[in-house]
């Protein structure tokens, strides 16, 4: 919202502008991070690897730097309307984005494992989930910084992308492990990892719901568009 | 070192510099305020000066005359051993009396004034002429209502008197009044509104008595300003050497007394005008005082 | 959320602004309606078009820029404007269906039912229980003991009893800013009015004393309508159940105080009350 006039008091303009910023530097982090692990499995990069998982630590700080920052503002402010929905949204967003971040670090943990075992299993299935969720997070970290409501809806309704190629990697990889009991380690962690992208894609889903409201003011529907039969838990 | 230490030794003698700037500053405003205060202060010590040697100049002339027999004994000739008894009597029944009848019109006057008579060209003329009244020489109205009160009936009267400081009273009041209710917030006329008082309650039941204190001052100003009067009473009242409290005739009092007595060849005549005047003072403090003792009280409540 | 989440006013957000149907009034029956209502102070057009229900037994919170017509409003529901010369309203302002702007209204009779409380307290220069009984003695006679039973009522329900009980004879102007404005509060309901209209009624009251008033303005509505003028945007958000937003003389927004203070839906009410240069 670009276009709104500036708060009467300036300290509270740029309390908020600052908050802003550290969210969107904490949403291109996770963003950077997410795009290293993906890198990781998919082209055993040992060394994006090792970045994405030694990033975790700044995300933290970042998470919690946002909150002191937010929960000041609402007992110093007392902020209404749009600005307390858009700081009330921060502090839930940069949650979910610590968590996209926890699962980053997860994924590449999970890829120097891989990189030790012997296997010729196909990543197709993970190359496209890959490229979906790092699209959808990209997607969302835009709208976050634009506020960008339309570009929100476009994550949410995404989302269902996602679990559609889940559920067909989840099949892919149980009969994997039925042919042969020598895959069922790789195939655990390729599962896992699996999970974590598709967690990142919730986890973006959330972020896209969370911006939405903060510029509308309206609240998504509770059930949002999935993928026909739903992964089973 | 030194050259680490020049910025920093700069910085350093700006600021004494500044304070050197802000002590000189700081000198010359508590000079001129000392002044000022010095001033002030003089002044009141010049009035004060003014006021007591006044005080203390009647306290010590008149003191001497003040007896049990100067306040019980009528007037009498020269050397004669007379006192106060009729003039202290009837300055009180004059000043008492006008002041009954000056008040409430005063009071009327002041509350239609404030209340009702806002903008209205004739209260803005009635206004006037009372601002007029006020600042009119006593003598005037001396001579008015000898006019119209003595004049026709061939003789000087009590009665003249009492109007005649009467209507010295009334502009007072009204201008008191006027200015006291006016003081009263405008929150608590639209309070009283508020609860569906009509005009008038209003205006009695809460403005009034917000404004009481404030009136009762200006009536005591009023009693004040007239017990000290002499100039009304000269065509009036005239004046009366012997006992008589007979509102029809003419009546003694302290200030017309004093003004008989005081360039008078008799010793002891010249001293009870001392003593008439102690007396007016007195009175006038005792009455000041008492009545402030008593809003005082009221307020506490 | 709410059973009444799905409001229509939420389910079509870009709808015109239905300020003529608060979101309320469908809950709850108005207890005085404002139809196509203008004011004017002279050459100055103060109040335009206001179209407002005050829903019974509920707390309509009145914010907005100085000068936007708010306190204006308050001041026309007990014919307040009659005291100064020059003011005209012309529209309906309906109390139980009748119009009290018209010219036969009895306007000390309606100020019975319409009860008012400023900002600065104003109490009487008289005792405490005169204050009280001063309002009371205007519309009815009644006994000693019925008086001393209204009173003590009164002063109770305002939570002043226990602090002023033994010095009822006492003058009010002892009392502190917080104690007269309940006194005032108590001198108004003793009247037993149906609307109690405060204007800015904490304006002058420090936290403590502010929280007690809002307390009490909360147990209040249980038996009265209540219309607030406030310039606190919080104070409005925590007593009000409906919040009216005017500005220049018109009413611009209105909604239920939650809905308001979250998502309110018209850019200029935005940013009132976010604080932003309109």
């Amino acid at each position: 919202m670009s276009t709104d006039p500036r708060h009467i008091v300036r300290s509270y303009e740029q309390e908020l502008n600052q908050l802003r910023a550290l969210t969107t530097r904490m949403g291109g982090l996770v963003e950077s991070q997410t795009a290293q692990a993906i890198a990781a499995i998919i082209d055993r990069d040992a060394e994006a690897a090792q970045a994405a998982m030694e990033q975790d630590p700044e995300v933290d700080a970042l998470e919690r730097e946002v909150e002191g920052r937010a929960i000041k503002l609402l007992a110093l402010r007392a902020p209404m309307a749009q600005d307390l929905r858009e700081i009330v949204s921060t502090l839930k967003i940069t949650s979910d984005l610590e968590r996209v971040g926890d699962y980053a670090a997860n994924v590449a943990k999970r890829s120097l494992r891989l990189g030790t075992m012997p296997s010729e299993l196909s990543l197709g299935g993970l190359r496209t989930m890959g490229r979906l969720v790092q699209e959808s997070l990209r997607l969302a970290i835009d709208a976050l910084g634009q506020n960008d409501k339309e570009k929100a809806l476009e994550v949410w309704r995404s989302d269902k992308a996602v679990d559609e190629v889940y559920t067909a990697m989840f099949r892919e990889l149980i009969t994997y492990m039925m042919e042969d009991p020598r895959n069922i380690g790789a195939c655990t962690h390729l599962l896992f990892i699996a999970k974590n992208l598709e967690r990142i894609g919730d986890h973006a889903t959330n972020i896209a719901e969370r911006v939405h409201y903060a510029v509308t003011g309206e609240m998504l529907p509770p059930a949002r568009p999935r993928g026909a039969g739903a992964a089973p838990e | 070192m030194s050259g680490a230490m020049a910025p920093a030794g700069g910085v350093e003698r700006d600021q004494g510099r500044n304070r050197g700037r802000d002590r000189g500053l700081d000198r010359r405003r508590r000079l001129r305020d000392g002044l000022a205060t010095l001033l002030c202060g003089l002044a009141t010590v010049l009035v004060l000066l003014a006021l007591f040697s006044i005080l203390a100049t009647l306290v010590w002339n008149g003191i001497g005359g003040l007896s049990v027999a100067t306040l019980t004994r009528v007037t009498a000739p020269g050397g004669e051993n007379g006192g106060l008894l009729n003039p202290i009597v009837g300055s009180v029944i004059q000043v008492a009396l006008a002041t009954l009848l000056g008040a409430p019109i005063g009071i009327a006057a002041g509350i239609f004034l404030a209340e009702y008579g806002a903008g209205s060209p004739f209260a803005t003329a009635v206004r006037f002429i009372s601002d007029m009244l006020l600042s009119a020489p006593s003598i005037l109205v001396g001579l008015f209502v000898y006019l119209l009160l003595v004049a026709p009936v061939r003789h000087f009267s009590g009665y003249a008197g009492i109007v005649a400081l009467a209507i010295l009273v009334i502009p007072i009041v009204v201008r008191t009044t006027e200015d006291m209710l006016r003081l009263v917030p405008l929150s608590m006329r639209e309070a009283a509104a508020a609860l569906g008082a009509p005009r008038w309650k209003v205006v009695l039941l809460v403005c009034v008595r917000a404004a009481a204190g404030g009136m009762a001052t200006g009536v005591l100003l009023a009693v004040a300003r007239i017990a000290g009067e002499t100039a009304p009473l000269l065509f009036t009242s005239l004046g009366n050497l012997n006992w008589s409290t007979r509102l029809g005739a003419p009546m003694a009092s302290l200030p017309v007394t004093i003004y008989q007595y005081a360039g008078s060849a008799f010793d002891d005549w010249v001293q009870l005008a001392w003593t008439a005047a102690l007396l007016i003072t007195a009175g006038v403090l005792l009455l000041n005082m008492g009545a402030r003792f008593a809003l005082r009280r009221r307020g506490e409540r | 959320m709410e059973p009444d989440a799905n409001h229509r006013s939420r389910a079509m957000p870009d709808s015109a602004i239905p300020a003529a149907d608060g979101a309320l009034s469908a809950a709850a029956r108005a207890m005085i309606s404002i139809r196509g209502l203008d004011f004017h102070y002279g050459d100055h057009h103060a109040l335009r078009g206001i179209s407002l229900d005050f829903p019974a037994r509920q707390v309509t919170g009145m914010i907005g820029p100085s000068g936007c017509g708010k306190s204006t409003l308050l001041r026309i529901l007990n014919r307040m404007y009659d005291l100064y010369p020059g003011q005209r309203a012309t529209g309906e302002v309906l109390l139980d269906g009748e119009n009290i702007i018209a010219p036969g209204t009895d306007v000390n009779r309606l100020r019975s039912r319409v009860g008012m409380v400023f900002q600065k307290p104003t109490p009487f220069p008289m005792s405490i229980r005169d204050n009280i009984a001063f309002g009371i003695k205007l519309h009815e006679r009644i006994s000693r003991s019925e008086m001393d039973g209204r009173i003590e009522d009164a002063l109770r329900r305002v939570a002043l009893w226990t602090e002023v009980k033994d010095r009822l004879r006492a003058g009010a102007g002892a009392l502190s800013g917080g104690q007269q404005q309940r006194l005032c509060i108590a001198r108004t309901i003793a009247t037993r009015p149906e609307v109690i209209l405060l204007d800015e009624p904490t304006s002058a009251l420090d936290p403590i004393s502010t929280a007690r008033i809002e307390e009490l303005l909360d147990e209040l509505k249980q038996d009265f309508t209540i219309a607030i003028v406030t310039h606190n945007l919080q104070q409005a958000a925590r007593c009000a159940d409906q919040v009216a937003f005017f500005f220049m003389g018109e009413l611009v927004e209105v909604d239920r105080a939650d809905r308001m203070f979250t998502t309110p839906r018209l850019k200029r009410t935005q940013d009132y009350i976010t604080g932003r240069f309109g």
